[in-house]
């Protein structure tokens, strides 16, 4: 794992001092409400529908056991016990007080953590391919150059006050667990002539106008990556719109001016003004890998205990994945229990599970995209020991990549932008599909809410999206099919009006019964139905006997 | 309203002129132009001993005047909204693609916080209300030199 220099604590301690000057400033009046909210939001911190909400970074979603102990610490002390994770691999915590938040980042700088660009119109917290590093298809380890990215855009100059805010994902597999594509830029690690290189994609993103990332390189060189960023970015800055917040992210600009225009602009920048000290040397490269490095000494052979019992024999198909060294593997923690809010903890959690962490896995963890925990790194031997006490703190639901494993925002529960609740919705789902064995005869299925159109919950790339609207002071929920976040990547289309809420799952059971039927084999997951058959089939099915 | 050089106020030696007639009348002043006023007027100014600068606001590009930069001893950059960041890009591009070295100035609506950014995408002075010049400057004194680009 990365751990700070001196000068990142140095960098950090000072940043904590200003934000607390900040502070004192808008409680006095020096700053109006207007010229304090670019600040606040650039530490993090947002005013909710109840209350302030502090998001705090976890870059690349890496954690120590340290670090996550400290966040079930803090949303005691600070926050109603419990903290949420999110599709950017950070935590939130909704409940803070603004007088508090300046201690919350001193205890946050105490264990190398922030809430710094987690939110304002500046690049945010790079995300990454959660299996990097410890996975057997991946080019190389793509963390380091999270690392890289973060450093470069923490408090750059140009780059803080963009038009809107800006997203950047990295992975180095052909199989996209990053969801690159609907990036502002994606990046994947590739060799091309045994040199090891990026491919560049821009303009992807969701929101009310979802659009899939365009190719606009085939082969960068490692040691010119900072420099192609600073022209994107640079162009961006320039030439993204002010006029409309809706029309601000880069993908309006690469869809407004073409594929080829926006080339052409970025790699002119590039070429001419290129700035030398960017330039990655390899000793710098390799400083960065150095923190990166497994904690495992050597393979062994250590296998997976056989226990006759049903329930951990489920755990290990659906949550335990192949570690790329021999004798250990990867521990999905599924933050979906039946009936509870995605992607939440609460302190009790956060402290047990960091001592599991310590105990079987180096001390490290990981937060997903799709708002789940893993133990990267434990022995084959020690997996049933572990699952029963993850099992005592209820984080043994085995349903990774399953239909109630959803990815779902706050909704109007907490968010000032919800036009209806989708957490409830989540529920819902997840108390109904809560036996294993009936979620595994479904197979693979991603569901993905969201509560308004600006997408955080990702619903133009769930199998099933789920977007929730208000119709004239009702909640509604419209259905989107076939999206994809991964390789090939989709924007799910929209199958029809919307259902309110009473109907929804019956709607729900329905799609389901149109895929069952359509089914030509057990391997046919709901995706691959659909992109053989085409919505009509569940358009028919959905609207024609109502 | 006060320059701020660094840590150090000094008194604005240029005037901003929105008007064309009194432009015949000056002689080896220092004066700002908005941005049309000097396309209008560039053939004249261009001969006469008038140090001159331009003024461009956030949502002014450096079209139209990129033969003309080595004719400023000074160019204004003015943010609208301290919220849009192109004069940023602006000042990095003026040091960087134009290789201009005379003061680029920073004026409208900023805030101390974004000092350090300014000066380090190239801006040499700030124009802000005198009252305001203790916070500036503890800003600027507050910066370390500790930076990742």
């Amino acid at each position: 794992m990365y751990k700070y220099s001196e000068k990142d604590k140095k960098i950090l301690k000072n940043r904590t001092s200003e934000f607390k000057y900040q502070v004192e400033r808008r409680l006095n009046g020096e700053l109006t409400e207007d010229e304090f909210k670019p600040l606040r939001l650039m530490n993090g911190l947002y005013l909710q529908l109840h209350a302030y909400m502090l998001r705090v970074a976890i870059p690349y979603g890496e954690l120590s056991y340290i670090q996550l102990k400290k966040l079930g610490e803090i949303s005691k002390k600070f926050d109603k016990g419990y903290g949420h994770f999110t599709t950017r691999q950070n935590i939130q915590f909704n409940w803070p007080k603004l007088t508090d938040v300046p201690e919350i980042l001193k205890e946050l700088a105490s264990v190398e953590m922030h809430a710094i660009q987690t939110s304002g119109n500046c690049i945010r917290n790079i995300s990454c391919d959660h299996l990097g590093g410890i996975n057997n298809e991946e080019i190389e380890d793509p963390r380091p150059w999270c690392e890289i990215i973060r450093q470069w855009s923490t408090f750059h100059p140009e780059f803080s006050f963009l038009p809107r805010k800006f997203k950047i994902a990295v992975t180095a597999s052909k199989k996209d667990r990053a969801a690159i594509e609907v990036h502002d830029i994606g990046l994947r690690l590739i060799k091309k002539n045994s040199k090891v290189g990026f491919e560049v994609y821009v303009g992807g993103g969701q929101g009310r106008s979802p659009f899939i990332a365009k190719k606009i390189k085939d082969f960068l060189y490692k040691k010119d990556l900072l420099n192609y960023l600073e022209a994107i970015l640079s162009v961006y800055n320039e030439l993204g719109r002010r006029d409309n917040i809706y029309k601000a992210r880069i993908k309006i600009l690469v869809n407004e001016l073409g594929k080829e225009k926006i080339k052409c602009m970025i790699e002119d920048k590039y070429k001419n003004f290129a700035n030398r000290k960017l330039e990655l040397n390899d000793a710098q490269i390799k400083k960065i890998y150095n923190f990166f490095k497994l904690p495992i000494k050597k393979s062994k052979n250590s296998i997976i205990p056989k226990i006759d019992n049903i329930e951990f024999k489920q755990w290990v198909r659906q949550n335990v994945i192949k570690h790329k060294v021999k004798g250990y593997s990867v521990v999905m923690v599924s933050l979906k229990p039946p009936g509870k809010p995605p992607g939440d903890m609460n302190a009790k959690q956060m402290n047990e599970l960091s001592q599991l962490s310590y105990d079987y896995s180096f001390g490290e963890l990981r937060v997903t995209h799709e708002q789940n925990m893993l133990l990267p790194h434990v022995e084959n031997k020690k997996i049933y020991d572990l699952w029963l006490k993850l099992k005592k703190i209820g984080l043994s639901t085995p349903n990774i990549g399953l239909i109630s494993d959803i990815i779902c925002c706050p909704g109007m529960d907490y968010c000032a932008l919800a036009t209806a609740r989708s957490i409830p919705i989540s529920q819902k789902i997840s108390n109904s599909f809560n036996n294993y064995k009936q979620q595994k005869k479904i197979g693979d299925l991603k569901i993905k809410i969201s509560g308004c159109i600006n997408a955080c919950g990702h619903h133009h790339v769930g199998n099933i999206g789920i977007l929730g609207l208000d119709r004239n002071g009702e909640e509604s929920y419209q259905i989107t099919l076939g999206g994809s976040a991964t390789e090939n990547a989709k924007i799910g289309e929209i199958v029809g009006p919307s259902f309110p809420e009473k109907e929804l799952m019956k709607a729900l059971e329905t799609i389901l019964k149109t895929y069952k039927k359509n089914k030509v084999s057990e391997d046919e997951d709901f995706l691959k139905v659909f992109n053989r058959i085409g919505i009509s089939e569940f358009k028919k099915d959905l609207y024609d006997n109502s | 309203m006060i320059i701020l050089n660094k840590d150090k106020p000094q008194n604005n030696e240029y005037i901003l002129l929105d008007d064309l007639e009194k432009i015949a009348s000056l002689h080896k002043q220092k004066v700002i132009l908005t941005k049309s006023l000097w396309i209008k007027k560039k053939q004249f100014l261009r001969k006469s001993k008038i140090n001159t600068g331009i003024q461009l606001n956030s949502d002014e590009s450096l079209d139209e005047i990129t033969d003309d930069i080595f004719c400023f001893s000074l160019i204004q950059l003015n943010f609208i909204s301290f919220k849009d960041g192109r004069p940023f890009s602006v000042a990095k591009q003026l040091r960087k693609k134009f290789n201009f070295r005379n003061e680029i100035r920073a004026s409208g609506h900023i805030l101390p916080d974004q000092y350090i950014f300014l000066i380090r995408c190239g801006f040499d002075t700030v124009e802000i209300e005198d009252k305001n010049i203790d916070v500036w400057v503890k800003f600027y004194k507050m910066d370390e030199g500790l930076y990742y680009q």
